[in-house]
């Protein structure tokens, strides 16, 4: 059993340009994204973003995997949009375009839940190109270098190590106990196999901070790193032409009241209609498809 | 003789919440250079004698200590583990529980790492330890991805990159098969003999000891009750029986024909000098 396969977002190994930029550059680049983000209003702006980012994919190699891990817009987005098309998050006054049984639909709702939606999409597909190109060590080893303490940065890779073994360690605990005549499905059957889960992971603990300390784990004195990460001039210029294209566009943006486009775009009332149909079909879609999945088993 | 590199003098030892003591008055030298294997039933202490050594107990694993454990000259117990591991490499029973990292080649560099090793030199340390226990070009996989057994020698190859004086596996082969075993225990020995390596090891495997070590120690109840060659130590089978401990085979059936009145010799503990007995049985009959 490939213990990578077990999490849903993971290193693609590959050679392309966007693997070899420096981890930190990257950090910046998704650090970037996520104030300017946040810091407009303006859809050009944001979808934008997300479609530089969604362009970055082709180039890494990485289309396919990003494509099934930016799965869990559907549901965030259709959710979003439905409920902000009947229930803005802005102050009143708002602008009804439509309306369909009990629900009023307002134009502007669907404006700011496409903000929303927008910035989910931009920060989230970037911090999965950079995660589908990065690799786990090289990054930790980036952050080591940007003082962050050694026992938290080894804190972390940790839990990224142990994630897919504890995933196993249920699955193996599970089938035991159904071996043994246990009934019962989905959280159901979780929840008995929590118990025997926790205390092997109290003594898997225990263990590998015996043989980490065997092995000098917390030494004083210098250490060094076998991963060397290079930071190559054009990581220097990638850097700090992002971060100055993203310093300077939030300022800008939140000079001019974060640079809402709410009342220059006026959606008609019929495709705001149709777009709350689809969204809220989508989102119930889901759900029922869930629940039957999570009951057939 | 020179200076003992581990030496237990009078050492008693009880886990704490317990009445009972895992260690009974051991004193024990141990010299440099020797292969010694430690025999005994589960419970019968062996790993906490292995423990001591390295000073996770006391430091690490609470309890109540008595006497003293030396080792190359330091009081166990007055330095932290991390500081020992310069000295001591200890390879524990379940591989898995013992990884750490993305891949096997940091798995090994970490040791290198917290002490420093400059980059240049690990480089080729860890394709060179990697390549020492048969793991040569795992570098870039992943430990988990690995079979126990190369997680086994994973583990021990984390250990030797540290090039300890003693190194110490506490039932190194449990997860092996006999091929496995066999290349673990030859690898030891090779460690052993052009390295001057201490080994210490701890295990079920009667006949790997009864060909690798040097001195065979066996401990019931928390105390030494037989501490001797090979030869010495399996030439006793009632005795071993008795604490219900196995034999090598060939000391088994050449006690069994002692018993009988078929053979007077000594007792054959390996499989060569068994197959010479047998030849020399069979050429008297014939």
């Amino acid at each position: 059993m490939s213990m990578q396969a077990a999490l849903p977002v993971a290193l693609i190994p590959g050679n392309s340009f966007i693997h070899k930029v420096n981890p930190i550059t990257k950090i910046v680049w998704v650090i970037g994204y996520i104030v300017l983000a946040f810091s407009t209003q303006n859809i050009y702006i944001l979808y934008g973003m997300a479609l530089f980012a969604f362009l970055l994919a082709p180039l890494a190699g990485v289309t396919k995997p990003l494509l099934k891990g930016a799965l869990i817009l559907v549901p965030i987005g259709s959710s979003l949009l439905a409920l902000q098309i009947i229930a803005p998050a802005v102050e009143q006054p708002w602008t009804p375009v439509a309306s369909l049984g009990g629900f009023t639909i307002y134009g502007d709702g669907l404006y700011y839940g496409l903000v929303l939606l927008g910035r989910i999409v931009a920060s989230l597909l970037i911090a999965l190109v950079m995660v589908m190109t990065t690799h786990p060590s090289d990054l930790f080893t980036s952050l080591a270098k940007l003082k962050m303490p050694y026992t938290l940065n080894f804190m972390l890779a940790m839990t990224l190590q142990l994630i897919p073994v504890f995933q196993r360690e249920v699955g193996i605990i599970m089938s035991a106990q159904k071996s043994r005549g246990m009934k019962g499905s989905g959280f159901a059957a979780v929840l008995p196999s929590f118990v025997p889960v926790f205390v092997g992971a109290i003594e898997r603990v225990q263990q590998l901070s015996i043989s980490l300390e065997s092995r000098g784990f917390g030494s004083d004195g210098m250490k060094t790193s076998f991963r060397q990460v290079r930071s190559r001039p054009s990581d220097w210029i990638i850097g700090i032409v992002g971060a100055a294209i993203f310093i300077g566009l939030s300022i800008i943006s939140i000079m001019k009241g974060l640079w809402s486009l709410a009342h220059v775009i006026v959606f008609p009332g019929t495709f705001v209609l149709w777009l709350f149909i689809i969204a809220a079909a989508t989102f119930a879609g889901v759900i029922i498809v869930t629940l039957i999945y999570a009951f057939k088993k | 003789m020179s200076d003992p590199i581990i030496r237990f003098d009078n050492v008693t030892f009880g886990y704490s919440g317990t009445e009972v003591h895992a260690l009974e008055s051991i004193s024990l030298e141990i010299q440099p250079g020797e292969y010694v294997a430690i025999l005994g039933l589960n419970g019968a202490g062996k790993t906490t004698l292995g423990l001591c050594v390295n000073g996770v107990i006391p430091i690490m694993l609470g309890g109540n200590l008595e006497g003293t454990v030396t080792v190359d000259g330091l009081n166990v117990g007055d330095y932290p583990v991390r500081e020992m591991a310069k000295i001591v490499g200890m390879v524990f029973d379940n591989p898995e529980f013992q990884m750490s990292q993305m891949s096997a080649g940091e798995e090994v560099a970490l040791g290198l790492e917290n002490a420093g090793i400059p980059y240049e030199e690990m480089k080729r340390i860890i394709p060179e330890t990697l390549a020492l226990v048969g793991l040569a070009g795992f570098e870039e996989r992943s430990p988990l991805g690995l079979s126990g057994g190369q997680q086994q020698r994973l583990a021990i190859a984390a250990v030797l990159a540290m090039n300890p004086k003693i190194l110490i596996m506490d039932e190194p082969t449990s997860n092996l098969d006999p091929i496995g075993k066999q290349e673990v225990f030859d690898m030891a020995a090779k460690l052993n003999r052009e390295n001057g390596m201490t080994v210490l090891v701890i295990e079920h495997e009667v006949e790997v000891m009864a060909k690798y070590a040097d001195r065979v120690i066996v401990m019931d109840g928390g105390r030494i009750v037989m501490n001797g060659t090979p030869q010495e130590i399996f030439g006793q089978v009632d005795a071993l029986a008795e604490l219900k401990l196995r034999v090598p085979e060939s000391a088994e059936v050449a006690s069994i024909l002692k018993s009988r009145g078929m053979w007077n010799g000594p007792i054959p503990i390996t499989t060569e000098p068994a197959i010479a007995a047998v030849n020399e049985l069979l050429g008297a009959k014939s």
